[in-house]
């Protein structure tokens, strides 16, 4: 497949890469903060989209592999002295290998029963992490400011640390392109639809379940140290936020499952909607209330997500917003 | 002849005007805002904390204001102003809004959001736009393990708050010599246990347990029966639920030993409820309304006096904002603007290099206690000067649970006492 010839890549490619070129150009600090944080929303969304949205499996514990793979990609800076974007490649596979392992217990379940599980696993992992002396235990791990020079300085490494991951949600777009339009993209298709079907028709639902489910986990493990990094330190409570993948989920729900402009455009606008309410003179006080109160209306009235229901309402628009 | 004398009077009263103004005139004097960027945690898990601690900076700011504001030696006046954001607690926040104060609302001076991990977010982006900032709410030392040059303290380390409580022990009891440590296993907990074992042991003590509980935890019937016969000392805790759970379980299992000195929790006027499992049990807090330090005490120790007196700052807290008693949130929001005000008036000007020496010579008293900050590179802007009041709970004439600040001198209402046989 000659993916540059694909209409439904290029509007979700393009979209990224050119809000990601504008902040690079205009090199301004603040913005440059702003879009961090949503792309790395969109990152953590789109890559939960691959297993939610893809296989129908609703993930209540991505966070688990943001935390525990970002974890160990800040170790490998701070303690072992790694160069943030290998330490961020260990953090990434470290947490494939976790998926690879969680999933061969809780792959086996279905429906509400995989949703539970994975709250406990959130649970666990926290529990371990604050006991696990070499990741710091409660205290967690920090990285001193001197680790920056070797990138230029802390104004430096800030950009730096965007531009890779930049890179990584550039990265899972194309990933999630080439999955949903893959055979194997069709076999998770079937299984979303019915799984016992798509096995007796052939489809080796638990290998792609739990490839799915490797591919999902290896980008927040990535995001998650980059994330780290940029802050300079880490904490338990912080590396595995129940409330955070709650957000993510939202977000692909907003924008649309299963599509790949979907989780995009929802981790934008819920972004953008709370970073506006946020510093807005008027909501600044009110402003979870009123971002709850917006979810409410558009998970009741437009339940396929905002690009679910462009599709639907503009049927000539649907090669272009896959 | 007639266009030279127009011409000569058009001169002369430019000359006159030009005069005029290159006098120097006291009310012309410039006036600048300073502004001061934070963010504070008004949703969330931390609200009631770092709401009393915008409380505390925005009464020094209006009181800063209304006497004038700070005159620099060039004339200049200095006006404070606030601007803040809500970060819901959050890291992930800290950093994008941090970043919009420094260069979108062009904040002069920052102050930190409340608890050390979101402290330690927003001083990276500080110490990267070359703003100082003073931490305000945050007591973790580790934050100034990290290289930052800029960033001073203004609470007690950790580390440190129980030390107190290890020195009233020599005191009270000279012959006790084995500590029990029962702790909670969360960041701030652990980094106080851990600084309370190295200075217990370093002044002679044998730690004989030291366990660690899951935050959460409501039965610690294992790790009461685990502490050793003839224990001197009960200390330890985390924050209050558990604090306070682990003290009533104490009293009921009649743990006999000579001090209880527990974390957060005791300093809380709702420790009270607990009735005679409070009493005798001993506390730190980083202030006290109750606190005795003066221009006398700072006069007698050879250290400088600055801002209002204990007294002046309760009564004008409680007139601002009614009946409420400052917490030492509420001191530690303003004392972070006194701080900030004396290096200002030390350095005469707000440029960050000069504003930084004068932070780094800082050494004075204030109502919320001594203030001097480590300016060695490994561990620049920690605080030194502070110290942790030690408070008791003991019983008052009708019998009923009194706080008593019992450590240090300077600070003491009444003397303090040996845990009761239970």
């Amino acid at each position: 497949m000659n993916l540059w010839r694909q209409p439904g890549f290029w509007p979700s490619f393009l979209l990224v890469f050119l809000s990601g070129l504008v902040v690079l150009v205009l090199r301004q600090d603040t913005l440059r903060e702003t879009a961090f944080t949503v792309l790395m929303f969109i990152g953590l969304a789109s890559s939960l989209n691959i297993l939610m949205g893809y296989t129908g499996y609703v993930n209540f514990g991505h966070i688990v592999f943001f935390g525990l793979g970002g974890y160990f990609g800040f170790f490998l800076v701070s303690e072992m002295g790694w160069p943030v974007y290998l330490a961020a490649l260990g953090g990434g596979v470290l947490s494939s290998i976790l998926a690879y392992i969680i999933g061969a217990a809780v792959l086996r379940l279905r429906g509400a029963y995989f949703a539970l599980a994975t709250i406990g696993v959130n649970e666990a992992a926290r529990a371990f992490v604050s006991n696990f002396e070499p990741f710091g235990g409660s205290t967690g791990l920090y990285v001193n400011f001197s680790a920056y020079d070797r990138y230029g300085g802390a104004g430096q490494a800030l950009w730096f640390t965007f531009i890779l991951l930049w890179l990584v949600v550039l990265a899972v777009i194309v990933v999630s392109y080439l999955v949903k339009r893959s055979r194997f993209g069709l076999g998770l298709s079937a299984i979303r639809e019915d799984e016992d079907t798509a096995m007796v028709m052939g489809v080796n639902a638990p290998l792609d379940k739990t490839k799915a489910f490797l591919i999902s986990a290896f980008f927040p493990g990535l995001i998650g140290t980059l994330y780290f990094f940029k802050n300079g330190n880490v904490e338990p409570d912080d590396a595995f936020r129940f409330q955070m993948s709650l957000e993510i989920l939202v977000m692909v729900m907003l924008g649309g499952k299963g599509l790949l402009l979907g989780p995009i455009v929802g981790a934008f606008a819920y972004e953008r909607l709370r970073g506006y309410l946020l510093t807005s003179v008027i909501f600044k006080n009110l402003h979870l209330a009123t971002s709850g109160l917006v979810l409410l209306l558009i998970v009741l009235f437009v339940p396929g997500g905002g690009v679910g229901w462009l599709r639907e309402r503009f049927p000539k628009l649907r090669r272009w917003l896959e | 002849m007639r266009r030279l004398g127009l011409g000569l009077t058009y001169l002369a009263l430019v000359g006159l005007f030009l005069g005029f103004t290159a006098l120097p005139n006291p009310a012309l004097a410039a006036e600048k805002t300073v502004t001061l960027g934070f963010t504070a945690s008004q949703t969330g898990k931390l609200n009631v904390e770092a709401i009393r601690q915008i409380n505390g900076l925005n009464l020094w700011i209006e009181q800063v204001n209304k006497a004038g504001g700070i005159k620099l030696p060039d004339g200049t006046v200095l006006k404070m102003a606030a601007k803040f954001y809500d970060d819901e607690s959050n890291k992930d926040r800290v950093q994008e809004l941090y970043t919009r104060l420094i260069n979108t609302d062009k904040a002069d001076f920052l102050i930190s959001p409340y608890s050390s991990g979101l402290a330690d977010a927003a001083a990276v982006v500080a110490q990267q736009n070359k703003r100082i900032m003073i931490t305000a709410g945050a007591s973790s030392d580790s934050t100034h393990f990290k290289g930052f040059s800029l960033v001073y303290m203004t609470y007690t380390p950790a580390s440190l708050y129980l030390a107190g409580a290890v020195d009233l022990l020599a005191k009270l009891a000279p012959e006790a010599k084995k500590i029990a440590i029962i702790h909670e296993k969360d960041k701030f907990s652990t980094d106080s246990v851990n600084g309370l074992r190295k200075y217990a042991e370093g002044k002679g003590y044998q730690v004989v347990m030291f366990e660690g509980y899951d935050s959460g935890t409501t039965d610690f019937a294992p790790f009461i029966n685990k502490i050793p016969a003839g224990v001197d000392a009960v200390m330890g805790g985390g924050h209050f639920a558990d604090t306070t759970t682990l003290t009533r379980q104490l009293y009921e299992k009649k743990v006999q030993t000579k001090m209880i000195a527990l974390l957060v929790a005791p300093p809380e006027p709702k420790f009270a409820e607990l009735g005679e499992a409070c009493i005798s049990v001993v506390g730190s807090s980083q202030w006290e309304p109750v606190a005795k330090y003066s221009p006398e005490a700072a006069k007698a120790e050879g250290v400088e006096w600055f801002g209002p007196t204990v007294a002046d700052f309760v009564k004008e807290y409680q007139a601002k904002y009614g009946k409420e008693e400052p917490s030492y949130h509420s001191a530690g929001g303003y004392a972070a603007g006194l701080i900030l005000q004396k290096a200002i008036e030390k350095a005469g000007s707000i440029d960050t290099e000069k504003v930084k020496a004068a932070l780094d010579d800082e050494d004075m008293y204030t109502f919320y206690g001594r203030i001097k900050f480590d300016t060695t590179p490994k561990a620049h802007g920690l605080q030194l000067g502070h110290q942790m009041i030690i408070i008791q709970w003991q019983k008052d004439k009708q019998g009923k649970p009194e706080k008593v600040a019992v450590y240090p001198p300077a600070a003491a209402t009444g003397q303090a006492m040996v845990c009761p046989v239970r």
